[in-house]
């Protein structure tokens, strides 16, 4: 079913070309949109009607001579050559102003890490937090220091206007200033929500809230990484409290007193970019299918073999490049400083379970 | 150009005979495999890059097909079976249809097939500079056509047509064989680009200055300086892309030091000259087609040959515009920006001379002159929007969006692809000697005009909107405006099909063309349709190639004549005994 909000002129009143201003950088880089558009609007209207016209008025039978065989005009080539470039150099100091605004973030801005991978993000929030969606404060100038462990990514918020690629080899930096809060959902349609989809990883696209139940903005990776591209998205949160984002984080922390390892384990499966390259059905992704994976033998590509033991499993998180399994490639990020004890332990059973 | 009663020295080259036109006078496969013909290679090129077009064309249905819903139509476990990956087989598909595309019809379209055809008619000589380089550039496009082939069938491609270290250093496909293919293409290009440089510059004939030109050579003179200087720089780019994935030499990988920022620096500095590759030639199509139906000559002659060496020497400066989101320094990203703007105004000044040419013209609407038309619509519309990417605050939203996918299809297709069919639609009677339906043909322009822009205009509103380009599959709320672009895809796709019928049908059952069936002055037209083997039985007078005072309207035969001796004669272009332009002999 479709809901008004996906016709595609429902949201005329807010903006036909534009999703929704919600930083800082929006209403100045939609602002030098509409000037340009509206420059090239003016040359593009009259051009058309001159050709139109022209086209038909002076229309032909065949044989008839042309009304003037002029072949220049030097006045009227020189003001056409040199008339239009004082507007293109009006559109670029404007665009390079705004742009260079973009460029230097605030002292003291509040610092997120941001680790891009095939296919998908972790966010660091210090303290040893880390979870792939992007939770942010409302007002508060904010810089990511972005870093990729494989290929080029790019990190790409539409609402915020703002994108930068994370080049592998080097940091990269990016910043802004986050203007509208996200709503909260009411309790009953979380829960709703959440009894719909049991224990299956979250579809953000269905519901249009995280499983915390906020609305949130897309965030997209825009420079082509390989075969899940396309998948490599997440979600930004911004929060109008600092104590409501530091429950938050707070929340992510670690695993809540309530919830099993396993459960917790498959969390982290789905959230943490497992799923992208081990598929939990057998069949065979980018790296091997977690299926009866635990307690199993492998052959290893230098030719020995391993016995999938806990240990085993907790060196192929840290250091994933150490026993590469024959048939794969050594692809895998290492997830060392990003998983604690607990986390791992929580992968290990939850491992086992898929192995019974 | 005058109706009425016609002068008595009208001058008339009727019918070639099947013994002098080129395309009779010898028979057999070899005789055209091994022919040293500039017309016969130029038909053979047409043949290939058409052909690449379609199999482009095939792909891009697949792809609009695909994202006709968001988690994908076309590719599915229905018939792929679920141990092949969807996404895989979408992102080759995009991959191919890119690189087919440019590399194989783009690029190689208007001066390969048009160029070679045309250049030497239009100079009034017998061949090109060196024919043999000419038949072995043909032989290189082939061998780089199948190695994509190769590249293709073998595990695939799947870096986008950019090959992006160190992506393409890490993926496993097919990345070496396509670039050796591309590799083996850059000869092919290098090798016409030098052919017509020493042809326009050595074989004029006499009387023809740089300034009696027409325009169509010296966008291809243009073209030749870009593919000469810019295609060695992608030929060692894509040797070392080559050398880091089978050495890891650590120029372009981090993983051993390299930086994949100097690839783009490498590739783009070839690839965006490149991009003029593909469209100054269009250029120069247009300012023929656009004179020729005006009847008028063109306006502004000077500003359009400077325009065109202005933009081929300016294309080699604006090259970062591509990478102001990868992390340059501010002061580079400035510069760049500025630079960008620079060749926004030679574009301009050309479109406002078409327009000044076409007022107070006597304008026929044949079918070119509906795809020039549709060209100067078009092709603002994708000028006006790189504006938007040439100005830094704009260009960071949309960049990787489909606002650039919109941009590029706007230029490449809606002006090159438009003017090359223009071209073939002026210059078939001349090429094959028959014309063609005249109603089908404006129909497939106005197919493909109302096509492409179903095509492409949403896709202005996607990228704005923040939709990123070469995803598979995609957020719910783009649905309606991909719907609505690829059934105008879909739309497209009829009417260059009926561009293709309408000409080929007229091979079988056209009525057979005169020498000047648009009344034109360049001298390609001075000569029989087609041509003879040699081109001209005589050396013909050069005057001024958009002058048409002295072409007259014959009502009787239905026909446009010239008048000789009206034409004011350059003074030494009575030719001599043995002429000294009549090259390409063996
Ligand atoms: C029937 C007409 C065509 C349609 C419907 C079409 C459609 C598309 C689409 C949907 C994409 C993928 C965009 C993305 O995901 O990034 C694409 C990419 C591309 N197309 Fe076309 N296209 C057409 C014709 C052409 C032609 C004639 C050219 C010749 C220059 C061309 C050149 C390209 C290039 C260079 C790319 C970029 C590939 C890349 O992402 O690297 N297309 N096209
Ligand atoms: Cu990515």
């Amino acid at each position: 079913m479709l809901d008004h909000n996906q016709l595609p002129l429902a949201d005329v009143n807010k903006s036909l070309w534009f999703p929704e201003q919600a930083s800082s950088f929006a209403e100045g880089v939609d602002w030098v949109y509409d000037t340009i558009l509206y420059i090239s609007l003016v040359f593009f209207v009259g051009i058309v009607i001159a050709l139109v016209w022209f086209a038909i008025k002076y229309h032909k039978k065949k044989g008839e001579p042309a009304e003037s065989q002029t072949s220049h005009h030097t006045p009227l080539e020189l003001l056409w050559s040199i008339g239009p470039s004082f507007l293109l150099v009006y559109m670029f100091v404007v665009g390079a102003i705004s742009y260079l605004d973009m460029r230097t973030p605030p002292e003291g801005s509040y610092e997120i890490g941001v680790e891009a991978y095939k296919w998908g993000w972790t966010m660091d929030y210090g303290g040893g937090t880390y979870h792939p969606e992007l939770h942010l404060l409302l007002d508060e100038p904010t810089k990511l220091s972005m870093r990729s462990s494989d290929v080029i990514h790019s990190l790409f918020i539409p609402a915020f206007r703002a994108k930068k690629d994370i080049v592998p080899g080097r940091y990269n930096y990016m910043w802004f200033k986050p203007t509208v809060a996200s709503e909260k959902v009411s309790d009953e349609e979380l829960a709703k929500a959440k009894k719909a989809t049991g224990t299956d990883a979250w579809d953000y696209d269905e519901y249009q809230f995280t499983p915390d139940g906020y609305r949130f903005f897309d965030l997209y990776c825009a420079e082509y990484c390989g075969k899940s591209h396309s998948e490599m998205q997440t979600v930004v949160v911004v929060h109008e409290t600092q104590e409501e984002l530091d429950a938050w984080i707070k929340e992510k922390a670690s695993r809540p007193d309530d919830v099993a390892p396993e459960a917790w384990g498959k969390t982290l499966y789905n959230q943490r970019g497992c799923a992208s390259c081990h598929s939990i059905d057998g069949s065979k992704r980018v790296g091997p299918s977690f299926k009866d994976l635990a307690g199993s033998t492998h052959a290893l590509a230098d030719g020995s073999s391993v016995t999938v033991d806990p240990n085993y499993i907790r060196e192929s998180i840290l250091e994933p490049k150490a026993k590469v399994v024959a048939g794969y490639n050594p692809v895998m990020p290492s997830y060392k400083g990003q998983l604690s004890d607990d986390d791992i332990d929580s992968i290990i059973a939850y491992l086992k379970t898929l192995a019974e | 150009m005058s109706a009425g009663t016609l002068p008595s020295n009208v001058r008339d080259p009727g019918f070639p005979t099947e013994r002098e036109n080129y395309l009779t006078n010898s028979k057999g496969f070899l005789s055209w495999f091994c022919t040293l013909d500039h017309k016969r290679i130029g038909v053979m090129y047409l043949i290939g890059t058409v052909t690449a077009f379609l199999i482009g064309g095939l792909l891009a249905l697949g792809i609009r097909l695909h994202l006709f819903s968001p988690e994908g139509w076309l590719f599915t476990d229905n018939w792929l079976g679920s141990s092949v990956d969807k996404n895989t087989i979408y992102n080759q598909v995009f991959t191919l249809h890119g690189a087919i595309m440019v590399f194989l019809f783009i690029i190689p379209s208007i001066p390969a097939a048009l160029g070679n055809f045309l250049v030497p008619v239009m100079l009034g000589a017998k061949d090109v500079a060196f024919p043999r380089l000419n038949l072995s550039s043909f032989y290189l496009w082939m061998f780089g056509a199948l190695f994509f082939i190769g590249a293709l069938l073998s595990s695939g491609l799947d870096t986008g047509w950019t090959f992006y270290t160190p992506y393409s250093t890490t993926t496993d496909s097919s990345v070496i064989l396509a670039t050796l293919g591309a590799f083996i293409l850059g000869f092919s290009s290098i090798f016409t680009g030098l052919n017509f440089i020493v042809t326009i510059n050595t074989m004029r004939p006499p009387g023809m200055t740089w300034f009696k030109m027409p325009l169509f050579l010296w966008a291809t003179y243009a073209t030749s300086i870009i593919q000469v200087l810019a295609t060695p720089v992608l030929g060692i780019t894509l040797l070392l892309l080559i050398a880091e994935r089978v050495m890891q030499i650590g120029i372009f990988d981090p993983e051993f030091n390299g930086d994949p920022v100097t690839y783009q620096h490498f590739f783009w500095f070839y690839s965006h000259p490149a991009v003029y590759i593909m469209i100054l030639p269009a250029f120069g199509v247009i300012s023929e087609l656009i004179s020729v139906h005006s009847h008028k000559h063109i306006f502004g002659y000077r500003f359009i040959a400077y325009s065109s060496i202005a933009i081929a020497l300016l294309g080699f400066l604006v090259w970062g515009h591509h990478m102001f989101t990868a992390g340059m320094s501010s002061l580079t990203t400035i510069i760049f920006s500025a630079l960008t703007f620079t060749v926004s105004v030679p574009s301009a000044i050309k479109v406002f001379n078409w327009l000044a040419t076409m007022y107070k013209g006597s304008i026929s609407l044949t079918t070119p002159m509906c795809y020039a038309l549709s060209f100067i619509f078009l092709f603002t519309i994708g000028g006006l929007t790189g504006l938007f990417l040439g100005t830094l605050a704009t260009d960071l939203h949309l960049h990787d969006t489909y606002f650039v996918v919109a941009h590029f299809h706007y230029v490449m297709v809606g002006g090159t692809l438009i003017a090359f069919l223009g071209g073939v639609f002026h210059w078939w009677p001349k090429m094959f000697g028959r014309l063609y339906n005249e109603w089908g043909g404006r129909l497939s322009a106005a197919i493909v005009f109302i096509g492409f822009n179903l095509t492409f205009l949403p896709q202005f509103v996607l990228g704005s909107r923040g939709m990123p380009r070469r995803y598979a599959t995609y957020d719910p709320e783009f649905a309606y405006l991909h719907q609505m672009s690829t059934i105008g895809a879909l739309i497209l796709g009829i009417g260059l099909l009926i561009a293709l019928v309408v000409l080929i049908a007229s091979l079988v059952n056209g009525k057979r063309s005169p020498a000047n069936p648009w009344g034109a002055a360049t001298l390609e037209f001075a000569c029989t349709s087609p041509p003879p083997y040699y081109n001209f039985e005589r050396a013909p007078v050069v005057g001024d190639p958009y002058d048409f005072h002295d072409i007259f309207w014959d009502a009787e035969n239905e026909r446009y004549v010239t008048a000789e001796p009206e034409r004011e004669i350059v003074p030494q272009t009575v030719p001599e005994e043995s002429p000294a332009h009549a090259g390409g002999q063996n």
